[in-house]
């Protein structure tokens, strides 16, 4: 397959990341398990307060197909079962275990389990069973991208047309796409063996498609695994180092050069999965070892940490309660991110659990802060040389700013696929991001 | 359970993504483009003594003093620290004659600020551009004094360029092809002619251009396809009939065109912002400003052919690369 590397976007400030190790974060006192991934998925809970649970036992599901069961990330008991804000604000139904220390796990979990003569109908069960669930966007349970997909919204009322195309070609994203991240760089030199026995597993599930391993400009396959990527058919994608090849869109354009059809379409609608590498490496977790989603490498970095670090972190682990067994953490943050620099969202509070869908957190200083002007746009143009989309950033923030929504859309603002150049280039430093998102909301409620 | 770390319920900011910024600011932009201004000044003050400089300066006194004025008017923010107004006051010097009376120049920046910039809603708002706004509101109100012109005499070194006494677009238009021949192509070069200040020295324009394409301040699609277009637009008409139409490379080494298309074209804000479009409207502004100069009313055409051009930006940016993940409309 021939590659392309042609596309729009910025080269951002390098980033120093500490050897690829992946450490284990301390236990926690207490997680915090929040039922779903949004307000109308959510699964119901299938534990009492005051019941004793382990590690990895089921704590919550639910009948709809997109929503990943929950399992316990810690032993011990289950204290109150309440809404807990989430990292936008909104109360999710949540459970929490206060730990008892042991870590005692549910079952014996069967390492390395012998998954070649299983079929993919055996298969699936278990990546569903085991909640593993893609860190997106936009963030999903990893078992609903092997199924076969709703037809997309704007092709409904098209009856006796192909409404999806079979997967043709599955992407295994290891860039590391925004500063902040390193653990899918990690993850391809750490878990070399699961990464090639969770392309194996992908090779199950989905059959006949072109494999792919994405890997970053500094990301190198180890030759163990280089040589059993060969075995496997699997191409090696060598990006470089350009914002923002790691975000999914632009990333199947490089490989593919297919685009998403946007606004409603989504990678399925063009035959193409995307799979994290570090979601891979839960995969392979979840079939190999028969061992539920409870933990989540998320990269660490700012304030004071130079080098970005990898923590193999429980999930439901409060940021606050992480803050104060990390090493290295100096000043006194003021900003913290959940997510890359360019899209992560700036938690309000520290009380917020890490789930499944963070991969990175940022401490920023008062020093390090950045904040946006509401000044008026100059039309210097430097948004538009660099907008991925090829949007016209400029004239749509001023739509959206001055509610001019119809407009906006008019003029592609649903192409957007939200990257957060158009901010980080502005001279003015105008809210760019904020106002895309703000328009697309807007749009979506009308 | 109050804990007595630091880091104990710190008070946060949220903000919107992203949480890093590029380092380049509007000042960036506009400090960078007056360091590019500079070399033209210089070979302004060598030709034409430091008449140029005294030009210079109160240009830019007057642009930013206007910019003061006319938002503490409006209640608006201050931005005259961005240095904006600096670069309008330098440009409008480096377009006038070394003897331009002071009054005519405070009253050029004072329009050009004002009706040119100010009244659209400040920097990168107005349609067109600014500097020559100003420019030509003077120039069709005050005719003779924005067309007196002096010898250049400089200041060391050079022997005085004493081939033509008028700007070379002038002698072309009066007295013909046959006049410049003897003019050497270094004096045009290295500005050894009558002009404007920042205009004749082609050299030091260069040099600025060249600094704003490798700082990245602007893309080459404007200034290459201006020149490029009028220097082909040139050479067609030259290879027709040489007796009336000069070498097209005179016609670039003379007049504001050099600096018209680094400088002038490249305005924040006026000028089309999608590659296609930047080179449409450059090879617009070519090939007007040689229409001007061959048939036109004008002697140097290039200030209105970027002022057409202008006009029809918002057109241009509709010329635009398809977007990201658009497909066919169904139905
Ligand atoms: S408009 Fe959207 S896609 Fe374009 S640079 Fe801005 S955030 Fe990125
Ligand atoms: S980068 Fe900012 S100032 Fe420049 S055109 Fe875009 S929005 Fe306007």
């Amino acid at each position: 397959m021939g590659f392309k590397t042609s596309f729009r976007g910025v080269s951002l400030p390098p980033q120093k990341v500490s050897n690829p190790a992946i450490e284990d974060a301390p236990l926690p006192k207490k997680v915090v398990l929040p039922l779903g991934q949004s307000e109308n998925r959510v699964c119901k809970p299938v534990v009492e307060v005051g019941e004793h649970v382990k590690t990895g036992q089921l704590i919550g599901q639910s009948d709809d197909f997109l929503v990943a069961p929950v399992h316990s990330s810690v032993s011990g008991t289950v204290t109150e079962i309440r809404p807990w804000s989430d990292l936008s604000g909104n109360k999710m139904p949540s459970v929490i275990v206060e730990s008892d220390g042991n870590d005692s796990w549910l079952e014996e979990i069967r390492a390395h389990e012998d998954f070649s003569d299983k079929e993919s109908a055996q298969l699936l069960p278990d990546v569903k069973a085991a909640g593993v669930v893609e860190t997106g966007p936009p963030s999903m349970p990893l078992h609903a991208k092997f199924t076969k997909p709703e037809p997309s919204k704007e092709f409904q009322f098209l009856v006796g047309i192909p409404q999806s195309k079979p997967v043709d070609t599955v992407i295994i994203n290891g860039i590391d796409a925004e500063p902040g991240m390193a653990a899918k760089g990690a993850v391809l030199t750490k878990y070399s063996s699961e990464i090639a026995d969770g392309i194996r597993i992908l090779q199950k599930l989905i059959g006949s498609a072109q494999m792919v391993l994405a890997v970053g400009s500094n990301g190198s396959v180890s030759s163990p695994l280089s040589g059993e990527l060969a075995g496997l058919g699997v191409q090696v994608f060598q990006g470089k180092d350009k914002y923002p090849l790691g975000l999914n869109p632009i990333l199947i354009k490089c490989v593919t050069g297919r685009e998403i059809p946007l606004p409603d379409g989504t990678e399925q609608d063009i035959g193409v999965a995307v799979v994290d590498a570090v979601t891979l490496v839960h995969l392979v977790e979840a079939v190999r070892d028969l061992k539920p989603q409870v933990d989540k490498i998320v990269s660490v970095s700012g304030a004071g940490i130079t080098a970005v670090k990898n923590y193999k972190v429980r999930l439901g682990t409060l940021v606050q309660d992480l803050v104060e067994q990390l090493a290295g953490l100096q000043g006194d943050p003021v900003k913290v991110i959940a997510g890359g620099a360019m899209t992560g969202v700036a938690l309000f509070s520290t009380d917020i659990p890490v789930t499944k869908e963070i991969d990175a957190l940022i401490f920023q200083t008062a020093a390090e802060a950045k904040s946006f002007s509401p000044d008026a746009c100059i039309n210097c143009g430097l948004c538009v040389r660099h907008c991925p989309s090829r949007l016209l950033p400029n004239e749509l923030s001023k739509y959206c700013e001055f509610s001019m929504f119809e407009e906006a859309r008019d003029k592609y603002l649903l192409h957007c696929i939200e990257c957060g150049i158009c901010a980080y280039v502005c001279p003015e430093k105008r809210p760019m991001l904020h106002l895309m998102r703000y328009g697309k909301r807007e749009l979506s409620l009308a | 359970m109050e804990k007595a770390t630091s880091l104990e319920k710190p008070i946060l900011r949220v903000s919107v993504a992203p949480h890093i910024q590029q380092k380049i600011t509007t000042s960036h932009l506009m400090y960078n483009t007056l360091i590019a201004l500079v070399p033209a000044l210089l070979a302004g003050i060598y030709f034409f003594g430091f008449a140029s400089l005294k030009l210079a300066l109160i240009c830019m006194a007057t642009a930013v003093a206007c910019e003061a004025g006319m938002q503490g008017v409006m209640g608006r923010k201050l931005t005259i620290k961005n240095g904006s107004s600096l670069v309008l006051g330098l440009l409008f010097a480096l377009i006038c004659s070394p003897e331009l009376p002071w009054w005519t120049a405070v009253l050029g920046v004072a329009v050009a600020v004002i009706l040119g910039r100010g009244i659209y809603g400040g920097l990168g708002n107005n349609p067109f551009n600014a500097v020559l706004v100003g420019w030509a509101v003077m120039k069709i109100s005050f005719a003779a004094q924005m067309a007196t012109w002096i010898m250049p005499e400089p200041l060391f070194g050079l022997e005085a360029g004493g081939y033509i006494e008028y700007p070379p677009l002038e002698v072309l238009r009066l007295d013909g092809v046959d006049a410049l021949l003897d003019l050497p192509w270094r004096d045009l070069f290295i500005g050894n002619v009558p002009g404007a200040i920042g205009t004749v020295c082609v050299a030091a324009v260069l040099i600025g251009g060249i600094y704003l394409l490798a700082r990245r301040i602007i893309t080459w699609h404007i200034p290459v396809s201006f020149l490029a277009s009028a220097w082909l637009f040139g050479l067609i008409f030259w290879l027709i009939d040489p007796e009336v139409y000069a070498n097209p490379t005179i016609y670039l080494l003379s007049g504001w065109m050099v600096l018209g298309a680094f400088f002038l074209a490249t305005d924040k804000g006026t000028v089309p912002v999608t590659a296609p479009g930047m080179i449409i409207f450059g090879i617009g502004c070519g090939v007007i400003t040689m229409i001007i100069r061959y048939w036109g009313g004008f002697v140097d055409g290039v200030a209105f052919a970027i002022l057409l051009m202008n006009a029809l930006t918002p057109l241009l940016d509709r010329v635009r690369p398809r977007v990201y993940g658009r497909v066919k409309q169904v139905a």
